[in-house]
């Protein structure tokens, strides 16, 4: 591990402890290693020549829910996540990547072919699966007992996909762009339905991306920076190609991939640098378009019968936190719900998803997430809302192991109920 | 370690003894940037593992390193001789919070801000408040006898430990104190252990004195052209019979750092700057704030802004606030200093520190709890020039010596650890350095307990 980038980031770290106030991870582990300051204090001796053991620095760095509450919370502004992610980048060239995560992000995720087989393969395997759980979001199987975590529910995979639902000259060009991203494609068609048809609805023309990659983001986290940057390079020609005026994320993640950490994979002087510039100046948030874009206007007011403060809003801490967008949803829902929506106890608590972290430590993510989604209802939540496709299916699950009258759903959603209701 | 004494530990603590590398290098910092590596870590949950630990320790003779949240700033932590650091994050339950007797009844490991806030919601406060009041443990707290800004008014640590529960060096449990305010009865023991650094004893349960809670408080930004009348508005404060909650004084060095960096709207030719605070009933807060204001206009305040609400207070705070963070930027390497001068002194001591920043030629920036005399010195180096590096220890034996003349003390709330061991003697004299050996002997007489740290000699584990 010598990568001089990653020594001037660490550098800036006083180990003063404020990581430990707010790391999602503390709580549950209560072991310095699990904090910023423990991690980059590895990445440190790794550098200084500290002959460790790789694949124990790896665990370490793993073992990190990507938050970034630490980050927005150092007084010295170290970049926590990018150190991280390139710790652990560092260290797969070392250690390998893990057999699965490989075949998954080199080969499935940079193709859209490939996740569209992918998906229909998993529907059908899906009918085996022994439990359902009707909840207040949709139908959940309950996952069997040793595959992938104790008690994990999954949402019942649609027949066919967003992308494919759309007729071949139905939304292929535009003067916007809609980033749908996998999730919202190919777990949560009606969420990629919702943001298209309330996007739409600002008069504008709507393009929906098709030859969408995956963002790359999971492939990045897990320190397979190549097949990030192949996704990301991929996505930001394709998208300078289509020439959008503004580009709009439903999911958080995804937006974060675009505005900022595609930065780090393609940085300045790399042959795609001007179209991830080009991509990042019109990327924007889907409560962000809806607020400009007038849409918001014709929304009548709300109904009659929706209890007052019944809906909150989950900050997802890509969305809120990294790129400040949360006063923005809340706009947008107070907008579309009236009174109906109200500040959701803790709001800004991380749902525990973490990507690849719920695959790797479902009991640890899980027991987060039943706090956040609990926290919530005890205050008096029946709907959370929000925008970012990993804090959807996490707390979908939740609701279905806790509560599942409890219902999560995307902030389109319930604006295109708002807006097209009869 | 032998191996002996690590199965035996492994016995005792199963998988919470931990021997990677990868975690003895989580503990092997606090917040000084110096490291040391322990051989390894112990997370007890209650004090009979803490006792287990030390009679261990003794029979196996390896040193027993208690560490809370590691944010001390004078090394107290660091395991400098190597042997297991005992963490104390894993006993952090606030036992009880009596709102007739007014205490609580806390373990080590409790975070100050967590009780804080427990306390606050019963109407009550809880006042130390150091820097870290986040982070920073009670029992690092009790350790290190931690200050803050509310010291002026308040009184530190020790001004609110009634009883304590610690294992000393012997392996033995004690209990020092009583709950209630009074209590006279043999040596004062607790006062004893407060600040020893865990030297003496590692306190496994303490009771912690809770006062009411304060009903308003309002904060003032008053600007000056420079520290010497800052300082005679603090002397002229104090003279008018009124005890502000913090008195916070930042000079030129500190808000051209902040200026630098985050700026923060001042007027021409601010050159220091005083933040005070005042709490209390709603109609003193009130009366006080506005003799304030009168006083700092008479001493030639350029501007005094006042805030009352959380939201106003907080702007005002952040110029002090962002001090900190602000000052890594300027240097790599902070030799962070936290003297303290009889109040009426002050004046005196910024001029001989802005002489000496001169004469060294290095960079200090000072700011600091005025109402108290305590200052920060922070001399900012490269760390890689060595005749800087050296300048500036001079500098740093050159303020301590001018501290001592001057009446002061060397450290007002850090503690000695191993950043201010040499200087010990030149403070408390030989004869206090012998009879503080002599305690230590009486209460740890194996060494096993921090050593390295507050004596320079006699800083390894008896064989």
């Amino acid at each position: 591990m010598n990568d001089p980038d990653l020594k001037a980031l660490t550098g800036l770290c006083a180990k003063c402890g404020t990581c430990r106030t707010v790391c999602t991870l503390y709580p549950e582990r209560k072991a310095e290693i699990a904090v910023a300051r423990g991690k980059i204090a590895l990445i440190e001796a790794a550098m200084g020549g500290e002959d460790g053991d790789a694949e124990a620095v790896q665990e370490a760095l793993t073992d990190c829910l990507l938050c970034g509450r630490c980050e927005r919370a150092c007084p010295n502004q170290v970049l926590v996540e990018e150190i991280v992610m390139k710790g652990r980048a560092d260290l797969a060239e070392e250690v390998g990547i893990p057999a699965w995560k490989r075949v998954l992000f080199g080969k499935v995720m940079t193709s859209p072919a490939a996740t569209g087989i992918a998906r229909k393969a998993a529907a059908a395997a899906q009918r085996l699966l022994p439990g359902k759980i009707p909840t207040a979001s949709g139908l959940n199987y309950r996952f069997p007992d040793g595959l992938g975590g104790e008690g994990r529910t999954v949402p019942k995979l649609p027949a066919a996909g967003f992308l494919e639902s759309l007729g071949n000259a139905e939304a292929a060009t535009g003067e916007v762009m809609l980033f749908v991203g996998c999730v919202f494609d190919h777990v949560f068609p009606e969420v990629g339905r919702a943001a298209y048809e309330t996007v739409k609805a600002s008069g504008k023309s709507v393009a929906v991306f098709r030859d969408a990659a995956c963002c790359g983001l999971p492939a990045m986290v897990s320190g397979d920076r190549r097949s990030a940057a192949e996704c990301a390079e991929a996505n930001v020609r394709r998208l300078r190609d289509a020439d959008p005026g503004a580009i709009v994320f439903p999911c958080g993640s995804c937006l974060l991939m675009f505005k900022r950490n595609v930065f780090s994979l393609m940085p300045k002087g790399s042959p795609g640098y001007d179209d991830a510039v080009f991509v990042a100046e019109r990327a924007v948030d889907y409560a962000s378009f809806l607020l400009s874009s007038g849409v918001l206007d014709r929304i009548p007011d709300p109904p009659p019968g929706q209890e007052v403060g019944e809906i909150g809003y989950h900050d997802p801490c890509h969305l809120s936190g990294t790129l400040g967008k949360g006063p923005e949803a809340r706009k947008v829902l107070s907008r579309t719900v009236g009174p109906a929506f109200a500040e959701m106890a803790g709001a800004d608590l991380c749902c525990g998803y973490g990507g690849t972290f719920n695959v790797r430590d479902y009991p640890t993510s899980s027991r987060i997430g039943e706090n956040k989604v609990t926290v919530a209802a005890r205050g008096g939540t029946k709907v959370i809302s929000t925008a970012c496709s990993g804090c959807v299916l996490q707390m979908r699950d939740m609701a279905a192991r806790t509560d599942p009258g409890l219902r999560v759903v995307h902030v389109a959603e319930l604006v295109h109920q708002a807006l097209f209701r009869k | 370690m032998h191996t002996e004494a690590l199965s035996a530990l492994g016995d005792l603590f199963g998988d919470r003894l931990r021997t990677s590398l990868e975690t003895r290098i989580c503990y092997s910092f606090g917040a000084t940037r110096k490291t040391f590596l322990p051989d390894a870590v112990v997370y007890p949950v209650n004090a009979e593992e803490v006792r287990r630990t030390v009679l261990l320790a003794n029979l196996h003779r390896f040193p027993v390193v208690p560490r809370g949240a590691g944010s001390g700033f004078s090394g107290g932590s660091l395991p400098v001789r190597g042997g297991v650091v005992l963490s104390t994050e894993r006993m952090d339950r606030i036992v009880s919070i009596d709102t007739e007797n007014l205490y609580a009844i806390v373990e080590p490991g409790v975070v100050n801000g967590t009780l804080k806030e427990e306390a606050r919601k019963k109407g009550l406060f809880y006042p130390p408040d150091p820097a870290s009041l986040k982070f920073s443990t009670l029992g690092g707290n009790i350790a290190e006898c931690a200050g803050g800004m509310c010291a002026v008014k308040y009184g530190v640590t020790r001004d609110y430990v009634l009883a304590l529960e610690a294992v000393l060096g012997t392996g033995e449990l004690i209990r020092t104190g009583v709950a209630t305010v009074k209590g006279v009865v043999g040596y004062d023991l607790t006062r004893m252990l407060v600040g020893s650094e865990g030297t003496l004893g590692i306190v496994t349960r303490a009771t912690l004195r809770l006062i009411p809670l304060p009903e308003a408080a309002t904060t003032l930004l008053a600007l000056f052209d420079g520290n010497r009348r800052s300082v005679e508005a603090v002397n002229a404060i104090v003279a008018a019979r009124v005890t502000p909650s913090a008195m916070e004084l930042m000079d030129r060095t500190a808000i051209d750092c902040v200026q630098a960096l985050m700026p923060v709207p001042l007027p021409e030719g601010t050159g220091s700057a005083l933040l005070l605070e005042v709490d209390g009933p709603e109609g003193q807060v009130v009366r006080e704030a506005d003799l304030l204001t009168e006083v700092c206009r008479a001493h030639g305040a350029l501007e005094v802004r006042r805030a009352s609400d959380a939201g106003g207070r907080d702007e005002l705070w952040k110029l002090r606030r962002s001090i900190s963070p602000s000052l890594l930027r300027v240097a790599p390497v902070k030799l962070n200093e936290d003297i303290v001068v009889p109040r009426s002194r002050l004046a005196d001591m910024f001029a001989f520190l802005s002489d000496l920043s001169a004469r060294k030629n290095v960079r200090i920036v000072n700011f600091g709890h005025a109402g108290d005399g305590n200052i920060h010195v922070n001399i900012m180096i490269s760390g890689e020039d060595a005749d800087e590096t050296r300048r500036a220890d001079e500098a740093v034996g050159e303020v301590f010596r001018k501290t001592v003349e001057m009446g002061g003390t060397i450290s007002g709330e850090h503690g000695v650890g191993i950043s201010k061991a040499p200087f010990l003697e030149m403070e408390v004299g030989p004869l206090g350095v012998a009879v503080m050996k002599r305690l230590k002997e009486c209460f740890d007489p194996n060494g096993i307990l921090n050593p390295g740290k507050i004596f320079l000699e006699e800083s390894a584990v008896r064989e």
